[in-house]
């Protein structure tokens, strides 16, 4: 069961690195974002100490490790599924004795190392640009930042599936994307959602993606907040799990096998 | 003159073609649309959520951000509408396509641009209209006057970038992952007030890669706040000038590059 799965792995881990060029760009515009947001929320907080009960300094920090989170889980697998799907090359995916979620899953989770690995150089940049110090809640970071990340890839591990329906989940992971994105704080933190928005921002599961985590590491949530995130998150990845059980059972009755 | 007149009128042609069949794929078409609809309007999210905090942003008030937006972003969508085939340039080069579109009677760029219809660039040109109305002064007919080629003079400007690094791909530089991120500096940095970067970050923004003359320069001048521009208020109202000026300077590389074209024989 191990050893396919560390093959699949293998494979995230090569695609990403295929693609250096392209990584490249990424990282560039991955840091202009950064330094964009710098300069627009410096501007605007001008003499302001404090802003939602966040300091300049806290904010930039915040917003830099928000981005860099952002960019090492965004998921592939929608993407790939939505190619294989489309090519009739998910069959060679279901004929393999190891189940196809797993199969998903490893393939992100080798992606994403690949993506921390590219992304390696530019961190002390972006650091750079949006002065960071060290957290005083290293191990509620580090938890929250992990469970977040499994979230997002059973989100995305849902999209796929989707797919076994809609034959096309190009357009739907793409709104996903910019959704998860907005939702998840990467350029404004949750504290700032004004009414209706802020409820819908808290009560969805992309902050776990974003805010939580960076709020954590720049103080702005801690103690209690931290064990309550924890466990929220937790029921989050079970309920998320019957789901994907549940939807899993039934799609993969219904496989179009496109020819070709 | 002739030449230019038949190359646009054959121009029209082929791209209602194409966009008819984009049309065929309905639910295809209403997605893509939706998608940069959200895309566009995800971006300005960011300063409606930011400007509920502060009021003011580098001296412009929310409304007056919105325009600048609209503006932008109608531009953006006036240049991507018959450039977005230049996207699939490579491949064509790659596949040796290309070898086909140069024995044909009409102009290889207009052959190029029609090839397909980017569908997306309809949200964008919808959600960048309806901004640029809702959010625009009082109208009269000197700001109609020169709203209309301040928008095509950012498409330019925009659109002179995207031809000449396209143009490279002839001569087999894979150029797509650099044009991404150019038009990402453009969207993001475009979109707001130069004061809010200031000094340096601002200087490249005008005189190096000329952002701040797509939408910021004319929205500028159409909301009468040229007083803090770091140029004469003369060069702000010249702006849509640079756009024809920098896109004819791309045609010629456009042309330069492809006569040293040599076909991957494929």
């Amino acid at each position: 069961m191990i050893r396919p799965l560390a093959g699949m792995a293998r494979v995230g881990l090569r695609f990403q690195l295929a693609y250096r060029s392209d990584v490249i760009m990424t990282v560039l515009a991955l840091i202009a974002q950064v330094f964009l947001l710098r300069m627009v929320w410096t501007s605007v907080y001008g003499g302001a100490g404090q802003a939602r009960g966040l300091t300049l300094e806290a904010l930039l920090a915040y917003l830099s490790l928000a981005n860099l989170q952002a960019f090492a889980t965004t998921p592939i697998i929608p993407l790939i599924a939505h190619f294989r799907i489309r090519t009739g090359m998910v069959f060679f995916d279901l004929s393999r004795p190891t189940g196809y979620l797993p199969q998903m899953a490893a393939f992100q989770a080798g992606h994403t190392l690949g993506g921390l690995l590219m992304l390696a150089p530019a961190v002390p940049v972006v650091l750079l640009v949006g002065t960071i110090t060290p957290t005083a809640q290293p191990l509620g970071y580090a938890a929250t930042l992990t469970l977040g990340y499994v979230i997002s890839v059973m989100m995305s591990l849902l999209i796929c599936v989707i797919g076994f329906w809609t034959l096309e989940t190009g357009a739907i992971s793409l709104l996903y994307r910019l959704i998860s994105q907005f939702f998840a704080g990467t350029m404004v933190p949750l504290s700032f959602f004004p009414g209706a928005l802020g409820v819908l921002a808290e009560a969805l599961p992309f902050k776990y993606m974003g805010y939580v985590p960076a709020a954590i590491y720049v103080g702005h949530l801690s103690g209690g907040q931290v064990v309550q995130a924890m466990i929220v998150e937790v029921s989050w990845i079970a309920g998320l799990a019957v789901l994907l059980w549940a939807v899993w059972r039934r799609a993969h009755r219904r496989v179009v096998i496109n020819g070709g | 003159m002739a030449e230019i007149a038949r190359a646009l009128r054959l121009y029209w042609v082929l791209q209602r073609a194409t966009m008819r069949g984009a049309l065929q794929y309905r639910l295809n078409t209403v997605i893509s649309v939706v998608t940069g609809a959200v895309y566009q309007g995800s971006g300005f999210a960011f300063v409606w959520v930011v400007m509920h905090t502060f009021p003011s942003m580098g001296g412009w008030s929310l409304r007056e951000i919105a325009f600048l937006y609209g503006l932008r972003l109608t531009a953006h969508a006036l240049c991507m509408l018959p450039l977005s085939s230049l996207i699939g340039l490579e491949w064509l080069v790659r596949e040796g396509e290309l070898d086909r579109v140069l024995l044909r009677p009409l102009n290889p760029l207009v052959q190029v641009m029609t090839k397909r219809m980017g569908m997306g660039q309809v949200g964008d040109l919808l959600t960048g209209v309806v901004l640029l109305i809702v959010a625009a002064p009082p109208w009269n007919l000197a700001m109609i006057g020169f709203c209309v080629p301040a928008v095509v003079g950012g498409a330019l400007v925009e659109a002179s970038f995207h031809l000449s690094l396209s143009s490279l791909s002839l001569r087999m530089l894979d150029t797509r992952a650099l044009r991404g991120f150019l038009d990402d500096v453009f969207s993001k940095f475009g979109s707001y007030p130069m004061s809010v970067f200031g000094g340096v970050t601002q200087w490249v923004l005008t005189f190096v890669l000329p952002v701040a003359f797509v939408a910021y320069m004319p929205a500028s001048v159409l909301l009468d706040k040229t007083g803090s521009l770091n140029v004469p208020a003369l060069v702000a109202y010249g702006s849509p000038l640079l756009g024809v000026a920098l896109f004819a300077l791309a045609y010629r590389v456009w042309e330069r590059q492809l006569r040293h074209y040599q076909s991957s024989g494929t």
